[in-house]
């Protein structure tokens, strides 16, 4: 059984039909070893791509797939790193990505492929003027 | 931020995933963010003042 609802599924629909860059989502779990989130985080991301041929998903092993870790500087698992057109929009979500992760990681995909940023213009400013590497970690639970 | 400027990463992180980081950074209650391992933001905050305290920005003027 999937974990959307068909009124979810229909809801969600719509709102990714904006997209029109093609999505990527890079999973990266561990399976030996790797915590229950890992497969949660596949079947969520599954039932998402089935939701519109722009999104897809790209399944990375975080032990074996070494390069692409480094390449996207992933340290933990799971994680799910968000491509536009294949390059990184250097979003990233780790853990399953359910309740609260969920709405941010639909409006992130929305971003990847609308390449529209919902933001103030004077805040856009102050973002754009940022001039050195800056890392930011929202950590939230799913309830 | 993150898609506004390339110079920013921005990870969303599950808290009760990764234990360990979340005591590192003392997250007691979410949302917190933490900018650079520096700056702590306790709980959700409108736009501006996220970016402001984010960025380490000056209060605006009265």
């Amino acid at each position: 059984m999937g974990l959307l609802s068909a009124q979810d599924e229909a809801t969600l629909k719509q709102h990714l039909s904006v997209i029109t860059t093609p999505v990527q989502l890079v999973l990266f779990t561990q399976t030996i070893g790797g915590s229950e989130s890992g497969p949660v985080a596949k079947q969520i991301l599954g039932e998402l791509t089935g939701l519109n041929d722009k999104i897809t998903l790209v399944e990375k092993s975080f032990v074996l797939d070494a390069e692409d870790r480094a390449k996207y500087r992933v340290d933990k698992a799971p994680a799910i790193v968000i491509l536009s057109d294949d390059v990184d929009t250097r979003m990233r979500f780790y853990g399953a990505p359910t309740g609260y992760e969920f709405v941010g990681l639909v409006e992130a995909i929305i971003v990847a492929g609308t390449g529209k940023i919902e933001l103030d213009p004077e805040t856009m400013k102050w973002i754009q003027a940022v001039d050195k590497p800056t890392h930011i970690q929202v950590f939230s639970t799913p309830t | 931020m993150a898609a506004a400027n390339q110079l920013i990463t921005a990870d969303a992180v599950e808290a009760t995933e990764f234990m360990d980081l979340s005591r590192k950074y003392r997250v007691t209650g979410v949302p917190k963010t933490i900018v650079n391992e520096t700056i702590e933001i306790l709980g959700g905050l409108p736009e501006q003042d996220f970016v402001r305290a984010a960025l380490e920005l000056p209060d605006a003027q009265p």
